[in-house]
């Protein structure tokens, strides 16, 4: 391989890119703000849950219930109601999740220690945050009852009843359970895999369709050369980019990396690399840049967002599906991801991720090789 | 008008003619919806737990066994102490550990106190909350079984004063009984995937022709903005048709997910959907001076945030209201609304007319802006 | 022969009017002046000529009087109508062949001239019509279904040319038409622009070609976007070279050129491949100028006294450094 050949293509590489400081912008400035605006919006946490309550009852007890639940962060109140056949309406329209319902004798059976009920009417087309849902519900409730019972045995004289079982949860590497621990990780995944893929998706079938493509094929330069020489200025950028967001996942969010930031910046450049190849690789089999803009996107951005482990675990997904995940680069640098930031373990841990991105990366390089010597 | 229909011919010639473009427009969707329908499923059920019972009685083996039975936990592996617990977290085998300490049976009577620990794995914050709720529950309904044990152990006069109150809630779930949430995600991926295709369709629409020098041979002839415009949108609003019918049908033929609502409010409010987004693209097309300019115009600010913050799977009630805000704009975030209540409520208009104007005035406003924007001159 | 019975508004009786005006039109980019004052008048069915090098300004001005480009200052009117308030009245009575291929490679050869002449507003009848005329010009019968891309250069040119002819327009504009295909191509299209011309059309052609200047009725010379000369082919030689041009055969013509640097009585010298043109007052002249060269060792073969060319014209327009002199 000729070095000055590959010199010269990264310098007209550069020149073209430098012409063109929109996309030199987004390139680099781009993965940045999107951190910023996704990294401060997206949680996991069940908050804020839109409420309607009707109170049948408006007795002192039926009011100390809701106020337990006004009280917790889990629950708005978004409206009062007076008829029960105002219910439907607002869950039709979405406006609530859940409508509690009260009936009239609540007082009288809370102060005879007797079973009350209340209706809960949930909205499930969201599963999970219904049964989040629906699990607050039962936990205020049964609280609400605990309090009851535990003030009554008061007045009844009866004291020293110590709660029997001591229960002390730990939680290991994430002790606040920030969600952005487990979710920004996933976030520089995406960012960054479809910054890298982007690059240079279009490097190549743009000289196809321009007509310059063969002038290339001409010319003495190898398929090596080529593919390296459109790779390695993308390299550098992705590199600044992926540093600058690692630092201000830092700074911002305070994902902090426990582990080496030597691991980190190893395993961040071999999945860049296979992402640019992935990109070129899409480039040669693509005869118009639409086409080419179709398959990166169809391929990268839902697969990534949904099978990489971002926000949806792998123990749900049918075998198969599970199986396509291993396919995905995403998925790898993920695990690795978390396992250097969150969990801070050693090289041992995440080896095989390396091995897996390795694998992908020189897969996808030797592809494209492939394609454009055929095309020679 | 006649020269709208001779663009739209010109739009369908083209397409033709690039061999991987249709089947791929066509295609694509049903591996999408068929990979990632199966994939997006949030419910948290078999965590999986490893369990250290180091005290081997009657009680420590009924806890354990009422966390298995709750449904939620499935074992993942038997330790003899807490730090292969630890380990086997570390290592991802298992996402939470309970430890049974030696004594936990007899410290049931008050006397002793032997701390039952949990441990969870934190990087997976998700699994871990639910996880410790479940968790928490479990433990508090056993030390209730236990005091009321202890109770019946008290003098009869005392016990006659003491209120048990019990409030207990009867749910009643609307729209999806079963609580899954692929009800709930796989029209979610369905609107993912249009809103994908439209806007890469026709971001590079105009763009694509001011890169290969013809529109210059286009814009000399007395066609209108306006012409344009509508000649490059209505083909693609017409594949968008049939890609929705394409999805449907691979909807119902996959998960057995059928629309509940009126199929004709379906086809309109997609379609409405397809032309805010279809405009959105054109939009950028506008704009942009190169294809690779448009690609990631309209891949960084408008299909990446729409992904994110439409409300697929972050709730838009806890993100800060200046990004609220700025979901206002998106159509995926209404279409969301729409989508969902078409296939699990059954809903129509009546309940859908705020998300139907807001597509409505997004799409008037993005088109219109493209027709202005785009002038019939070089520079 | 094209026989146009519907002129567009360079036909019939507008011989006495000035089919394109132009006065003072100047085109700014930032700061880099494209085009600078350039005033001149095209009468109607006349083939007018922008000359000039690449970068001249020769593009520039076309698009600005097809209403593609705003002018920066100055007026302009086509056809009698202003390009700069109503550009969409320009376009609909020109035609417009841009220097770069600007058909849709994509499409077969029927399809673009169906595509164009249905956005001209052509009938389907007229269509069909003109469809067979256009075929028949570009010499592509039997090769409609051929796809665009895959015709050669000199094709791709005259059916972009036909395409550009299908509402019958009054005047023509044509950047640099005949760019990259071989002379019997060029020759050809030229007997298709006299064929229009000869029909009352009203043609534009910008070149660099020099051989091709001489087809045209008048010539406009530019230079770094100014018009450095004026008038028709045959009055530009007689104004512009006074004296006469010899072609002198030398053994190296490149020190020949720098020996005829130190000879008063030459006015100038020129290589044109490998012969030098020398420019004098007066034909004795010659001789002292063959007589600089056997002195400088030099072999002299041959010379004579030649009919100037436009090229000849135009280098003493513009000297070695590309500055126009005065």
């Amino acid at each position: 391989m000729n070095r000055a050949r590959i010199a010269t293509i990264m310098v007209k590489e550069l020149r073209q890119v430098s012409r063109d400081p929109a996309t030199l912008g987004m390139l680099l400035v781009v993965p940045l703000f999107l951190l910023l605006m996704f990294g401060f919006a997206i949680s996991l946490d069940v908050k804020h849950i839109q409420m309607a309550v009707l109170d049948r009852d408006r007795t002192p007890s039926s009011r100390e219930f809701l106020q337990s639940f006004l009280h917790s962060e889990y629950f708005d109140l978004k409206q009062v109601l007076d008829r029960e056949s105002q219910i439907d309406g607002l869950l039709d329209e979405g406006r609530v999740l859940v409508a509690l319902v009260i009936p009239k004798d609540f007082g009288r059976a809370v102060g005879n220690g007797e079973r009350a009920e209340v209706q809960a009417i949930v909205d499930g087309s969201n599963g999970t945050t219904a049964a989040t849902a629906i699990g607050y519900v039962q936990a205020v409730a049964a609280d609400y009852s605990q309090r009851a019972f535990v003030r009554s045995l008061e007045r009844a004289g009866v004291t020293g009843m110590k709660t029997t079982i001591d229960f002390q949860p730990r939680v290991l590497f994430n002790p606040e359970l920030r969600s952005a621990n487990f979710l920004i990780p996933g976030l520089i995944v995406l960012i960054l895999m479809m910054t890298a893929v982007l690059s240079t998706t279009l490097s190549i079938v743009r000289e196809k369709e321009r007509g310059t493509m063969e002038q290339i094929i001409v010319s003495p330069v190898k398929s090596m050369e080529l593919i390296l020489g459109k790779t390695v200025p993308y390299l550098f950028m992705s590199l600044v980019a992926a540093a600058t967001i690692l630092a201000t996942s830092r700074l911002l969010f305070g994902v902090t990396v426990k582990g080496s930031w030597l691991d980190l910046s190893v395993v961040t450049l071999i999945f860049l690399f296979g992402c640019l190849a992935f990109g070129v690789f899409l480039s040669t089999i693509s005869d118009s840049q639409q086409v080419a803009f179709l398959l990166s996107s169809l391929l990268t951005l839902l697969p990534t967002f949904i099978l990489s482990g971002f926000v949806f675990p792998f123990r749900n997904m049918p075998v198969v599906i599970q199986a396509v995940s291993y396919l995905l680069p995403g998925r790898y640098y993920l695990a690795a991801l978390r396992a250097v930031m969150v969990k801070g373990v050693g090289f041992q841990a995440f080896g095989d991720q390396v091995l897996a991105l390795l694998v992908f990366a020189a897969v996808m390089g030797g592809l494209s090789v492939l394609r454009l010597r055929r095309g020679k | 008008m006649r020269t709208i229909r001779f663009i739209i011919r010109k739009e369908f010639q083209q397409l033709r003619r690039d061999r991987r473009l249709l089947p791929l427009i066509f295609l694509s969707p049903v591996l999408q919806i068929a990979l990632l329908g199966y994939a997006a499923n949030m419910d948290v059920k078999d965590i999986p737990l490893a369990i250290c019972d180091q005290d081997h009685s009657v009680e420590s083996r009924q806890l354990a066994a009422s966390f298995l039975e709750s449904g939620s936990y499935v074992a993942s592996v038997y330790v003899p102490d807490a730090q292969s617990a630890e380990r086997s977290i570390e290592e991802g085998r298992s996402s939470l550990a309970l430890v049974i300490p030696p004594g936990f049976g007899r410290s049931l009577d008050g006397t002793k106190s032997a701390p039952l620990q949990l441990l969870a794995d934190g990087s997976d914050s998700q699994s871990a909350a639910i996880g410790l709720t479940y968790a928490t529950l479990i433990v508090s309904r056993a030390q209730t079984a236990r005091a009321a044990a202890r109770l019946s152990g008290l003098d009869p006069r005392v016990l006659r004063q003491v209120k048990s109150v019990r409030v207990d809630p009867a749910v009643r779930v609307l729209y999806n009984p079963t609580l899954a949430s692929r009800n709930f995600m796989v029209p979610g991926v369905l609107a993912m995937i249009l809103m994908i295709i439209t806007t890469i369709l026709t971001s590079l629409a105009i763009v694509k022709e001011k890169e290969l020098g013809t529109l210059e041979q286009l814009i000399v002839t007395p066609i209108t903005p306006r012409q344009l415009i509508i000649g490059k949108l209505a083909p693609f609003a017409l594949i968008s048709l049939v890609i929705i019918t394409v999805v449907l049908i691979a909807s119902l033929l996959l998960f057995g997910i059928a629309v509940r609502g009126s199929l004709l409010v379906l086809y309109a409010l997609s379609l409405l959907f397809m032309l805010s987004s279809l405009g959105m693209g054109l939009f950028v097309s506008t704009v942009a001076r190169t294809q690779q300019q448009a690609m990631m115009i309209s891949m960084f600010f408008f299909m990446m945030p729409m992904i994110i913050l439409s409300g697929f799977v972050f709730p838009i009630e806890s993100m800060p209201p200046v990004i609220q805000a700025v979901t206002y704009i998106f159509p995926l975030r209404y279409y969301f609304v729409i989508i969902r209540g078409l296939f699990l409520k059954g809903v129509s208009f009546a309940e859908l007319w705020r998300e139907t104007a807001a597509l409505a005035a997004i799409g008037v406003v993005v088109i219109g802006a493209s027709v202005l924007r785009f002038r019939k001159r070089l520079e | 022969m094209i026989s146009f019975r519907d002129g567009g508004a360079g036909s019939a009786g507008a011989a006495a009017e000035n089919a394109i005006h132009t006065e003072k039109l100047t085109k700014r980019f930032g700061s880099f002046v494209a085009v600078d004052s350039v005033s001149f008048d095209v009468p109607a069915g006349s083939i007018f000529g922008l000359l000039g090098a690449n970068g001249a300004g020769k593009s520039t001005t076309i698009r600005m009087l097809c209403g593609l480009l705003a002018p920066t200052s100055g007026t302009a009117s086509v056809a009698g109508i202003d390009i700069a308030r109503n550009p969409e009245g320009v376009k609909r009575r020109i035609g417009y062949m841009s220097q770069r291929f600007s058909l849709y490679n994509d499409l077969s050869v029927e399809e673009n001239i169906r595509f164009f002449g249905g956005v001209y507003g052509l009938s389907d009848r007229e269509l069909a019509e003109r469809q067979r005329e256009t075929v028949r010009l570009a010499g592509l019968e039997g090769r409609e279904r051929a796809l665009t891309r895959e015709l050669s250069g000199g094709w791709k040119q005259r059916l972009a040319l036909g395409c550009a002819m299908l509402h019958h327009p009054g005047i023509v504009f044509l950047d640099e038409p005949t760019g990259g295909t071989d002379p019997i191509s060029r020759r050809l299209f030229w007997d298709v622009i006299n064929e229009l011309a000869q029909a009352g059309t009203t043609v534009l052609v910008t070149t660099h070609y020099l051989d091709e200047a001489e087809y045209c009725n008048e010539l406009v010379l530019m230079h770094a976007g100014r018009i450095v000369a004026q008038g028709s082919p045959g009055a530009l030689k007689r104004e512009v070279i006074t004296g006469s041009v010899f072609e002198v055969e030398c053994s190296d013509p490149v020190a020949g050129m720098s020996t005829l640097r130190g000879v008063p009585e030459v006015r100038e010298t020129a290589i044109f491949a490998t012969r030098l043109h020398v420019s004098l007052d007066k034909d004795q002249d010659v001789e002292a100028a063959v007589g600089a060269l056997r002195s400088a060792g030099l072999t002299v073969s041959a010379y004579a006294r030649i009919v100037p060319s436009l090229e000849d014209v135009f280098i003493r327009l513009i000297d070695r450094n590309g500055e126009a002199k005065a």
